[in-house]
């Protein structure tokens, strides 16, 4: 999968999506209208004699007022739903009345569900979501969110008892792959614009019940306002068809690419079509009772409300298609899926691919961006082994996460350590001298594991626990009145990852299609690569000049051993505005500073950060040569 | 049918509008607060947990003390159980309370417990033991953190609940009664040796 192709193609599917929109609004007024039109015509004894006449000496101001009313509720709904997104995708997961899983939990099947989770998010190279469940027998998942930063994942009681390991493996890629190549960020844009649509037929159920209590029902007026009622139920209908096909329109394919997607990543067909049998199989399948299932149906891994009007409707394709899709050899049996009795959590041998993706060329590592493979969730379940167990139990806990993130911070010399302690919180305090003898010797990457890991905990803090942390770590941070490099990179990626669930996300904007204006930024990211990798002067200058010329810019720069990542930062702002198209050509730059003269540990730590901040996420198991 | 109507239209639009994502906002923070109690829930099920262990390795030692250790057990059991009725209604006043209270008599039975340790230097430095104890010190702080996460949450549904305008829906729409903070005797003061003030 080309992730940056992904990532344009979802973008245009937007528009795509806006004009089905439009036109369905146009649908609805015309039906509005026509529909008081009937509805005058038959309540007077002139209009039914003569309707036409009747409807032509209506003034006009009528057919206006009714289509800017209808315009009016569909787009004050529409916005509405839009500002309540705002949270990203914990927004849908809580809608739907979704209970957060305990990041510490130990409970078998949970416990087993987030390991699979901690496995693919470190192999796809972003932080872990936050996870959560909905308590329904029918097998079925979703991942909500604009992007990587403000993810969720949920999955149902049916999921979590009946499907085996590698099973949830192929669900939880399946449902990766959707929030990398953009397409739940499309998901969320379609709730909002529907709810627009379905808010006609809710006006129309309020009419209806306040005229049923009312003592109107004696005059002509109330029959209107009952026969306009259900006539605007009837419309409403009317615009969940349209909805239902939109969404259908939108979304069908993409479940077969996911599917794609997902056995690219665990290169097992198996799991995932095993999963597929099993929701076959199954009495409830991929049913969800829930009351607000209809207005997310899209994003579930499969069919989650009944269809009528046939298959023209579904959001899914047909189960057996999509196992064929998988397994063209399969025999038509579906899996009886009962619950599982003995649980296993070994993690199946990904054995034999122990060597990552050699990325001696900056096109490896550009391809590598959003590409998670077989490899990388070997390298990622070897970094999680690899940890001390101690330091995963902490960053499983948010305030063992929390002690995690100020050891890393803390300078190791007494000078200035012991009036940086006393401005900490107390209570993470307490916890340091359990945690801190467990990071010693980890390296960079081990660390910013621990820290991708220590994720989810973090967002369990409440608003003002969290403002604590964040004033902390900055606090912490600028003690020493230097910004080294491994502090940079991790304050991005913590940044990145709490801001959204904790500040509302948004979907960045594109703002720029091309490099015209970027040109002090690219030079100054470039730059910083350089600088970091503590090289002479002449590597420096050969080192930006591959750089230059993979870029395609004609760029200025001065050797220096310092790097300003204040400016660093400003640039960054701007670059996240790049098009997704234009992205691969920084990403190459950037990496052919990094690969000449051979790879020092800060510059990979930069690297990484860089390529974080700028949405791309890099795999960890990308063999940098050293 | 005139600009009237439209106008008519527009506020019920609003209204409606309003109406809804006051009721949301309400349920949003309500649901924040039951995920806050259950991250205490997976705490203090941990800490429960260590007690049995505790007392097993306590028992050989402290044959004489048969009274402080059975404390200690009817203390968790009766915490296990308030536990068990918090979660089902977290937020609930006389929930919270009984749990505040039953984790208060806890804290107090093995505070007692480790009084008494103080004259079985052979128990306390059994390994066990000393890691146990460490455990349960780790999760008494966990606990904290996690409930002053509680009950900044259950802050934030009481606040909203109690501006203008959701106060005045805020009944009518099910959320009538305010959620209740959970508090916990200070354990810490109990196991302190006290200090001479002069």
């Amino acid at each position: 999968m080309d992730f940056f192709a992904a990532q344009d193609r979802a973008r245009r599917k937007t528009f795509q999506l806006v004009l089905l929109f439009a036109i369905a609004i146009v649908g609805l007024i015309v039906a509005t209208n026509l529909l008081v039109g009937v509805v005058v015509a038959l309540s007077t004894t002139a209009g039914l004699v003569d309707p036409g006449a009747m409807l032509r000496s209506q003034p006009t101001q009528t057919w206006v007022v009714i289509s800017l009313g209808v315009l009016i509720c569909i787009g004050g709904a529409s916005l509405y739903k839009y500002l309540a997104l705002r949270s990203g995708g914990r927004a849908i997961a809580e809608m739907l009345g979704a209970r957060q899983i305990a990041p510490g939990t130990q409970a078998l099947d949970e416990r087993r569900l987030l390991n699979v989770i901690e496995e693919m998010s470190i192999a796809s190279g972003v932080h872990v979501p936050a996870v959560y469940r909905i308590d329904e027998d029918g097998i079925n998942a979703f991942a909500a969110g604009f992007g990587t930063d403000d993810a969720v994942v949920c999955v149902t009681k049916g999921t979590l008892e009946r499907l085996n390991r590698e099973e949830l493996q192929g669900v939880i890629g399946h449902e990766f792959s959707h929030v990398l190549n953009g397409d739940s960020r499309l998901n969320l844009r379609l709730i909002a614009l529907l709810n627009g649509i379905l808010f006609i037929g809710l006006v129309g159920r309020i009419l209806l019940r306040s005229n049923t209590t009312g003592s109107s029902r004696r005059n002509s007026g109330g029959a209107a306002v009952l026969a306009l009622g259900v006539g605007l139920i009837a419309i409403g209908a009317a615009g969940t068809l349209c909805g239902n096909l939109i969404k259908a329109a939108v979304s069908r394919q993409r479940e077969f690419l996911a599917d794609a997607a997902s056995v690219q990543f665990t290169r097992n067909p198996h799991g995932i079509a095993n999963a597929l049998k099993k929701i076959g199989g199954s009495t409830n399948g991929s049913m969800l009772a829930n009351a607000h299932a209809h207005e997310a149906s899209h994003m579930f891994f499969s069919q989650a409300v009944k269809l009528f009007f046939g298959s023209m409707m579904a959001t899914h394709p047909p189960l057996p298609e999509r196992i064929r899709a998988i397994e063209p050899s399969w025999d038509g049996q579906y899996i009886a899926g009962t619950p599982i009795v003995e649980m296993s959590d070994t993690p199946d041998g990904a054995a034999g691919f122990v060597d990552g993706v050699p990325a001696d060329a900056p096109s490896n590592v550009v391809a590598a961006v959003g590409n998670p493979t077989t490899a990388s969730i070997a390298r990622a379940q070897g970094l999680i082994a690899g940890l001390p167990p101690h330091s995963v139990e902490a960053a499983r806990d948010p305030w063992g996460a929390c002690a995690l993130v100020y050891a890393m911070l803390l300078p190791q010399s007494d000078a200035g350590r012991r009036r940086l302690l006393e401005m900490l919180e107390p209570h993470v305090l307490a916890h340091l001298d359990d945690v801190e003898p467990t990071l010693v010797g980890l390296d960079d990457t081990q660390r910013l594991t621990l820290v991708a890991l220590a994720c989810p905990a973090l967002m369990t803090l409440s608003h003002p626990q969290y403002e604590r942390f964040v004033a902390d770590v900055v606090a912490l941070i600028r003690a020493d009145r230097r910004i080294d490099l491994f502090e940079w990179v991790m304050h991005r990626v913590l940044l990145k990852s709490l801001k959204p669930h904790f500040e509302g996300a948004h979907s960045p904007a594109v703002r720029y299609r091309d490099f015209a204006a970027l040109q002090g930024q690219v030079a100054e990211t470039l730059s910083a690569i350089v600088r970091a990798g503590g090289h002479s002067s002449d590597a420096q200058q050969r080192a930006f000049a591959a750089g230059a010329a993979a870029v395609e810019l004609d760029l200025q720069f001065a050797p220096s051993d310092d790097v300003n990542f204040n400016r660093l930062n400003d640039a960054l702002r701007e670059l996240r505005g790049l098009h997704p198209l234009a992205k691969p050509r920084l990403i190459k730059g950037c990496a052919a500073c990094a690969l000449t003269d051979g790879v020092s540990p800060s510059e990979r730590a930069l690297l990484i950060g860089i390529a974080a901040t700028l949405d791309c996420p890099l795999p960890p198991d990308l063999a940098l040569p050293a | 049918m005139g600009f009237g109507t439209l106008t008519f239209l527009g506020i019920v639009v609003v209204l409606v509008v309003w109406f809804v994502s006051i009721y949301n906002k309400l349920v949003t923070l309500k649901n924040r607060y039951v995920n806050a109690f259950a991250q205490i829930e997976v705490q203090l099920k941990r800490r429960y947990d260590l007690i049995p262990n505790l007392i097993e390795t306590a028992k050989g030692y402290l044959a004489h003390e048969r009274g402080t250790l059975e404390a200690v057990v009817s203390a968790r059991n009766q915490a296990v159980a308030g536990l068990a009725a918090a979660a089902k209604d977290p937020g609930n006043a006389g929930a919270m309370e009984q749990l505040g209270r039953a984790e208060g008599a806890l804290g107090g039975a093995l505070g007692r417990l480790n009084v008494v340790m103080e004259a079985y230097p052979d128990l306390k430095a059994n390994q066990n033991m000393m890691q146990l104890s460490e455990e349960l010190t780790s999760t008494e702080n966990r606990v904290a953190f996690a409930r002053q996460a509680y009950n900044d949450q259950v802050t934030s549904y009481n606040t909203y609940k109690q501006t203008f305008p959701p106060v005045l829906l805020a009944a009518f729409l099910g959320h009538g009664a305010d959620a209740s903070l959970l508090e916990f005797a200070d354990h810490a003061a109990i196991q302190e040796a006290p200090k001479v003030k002069f």
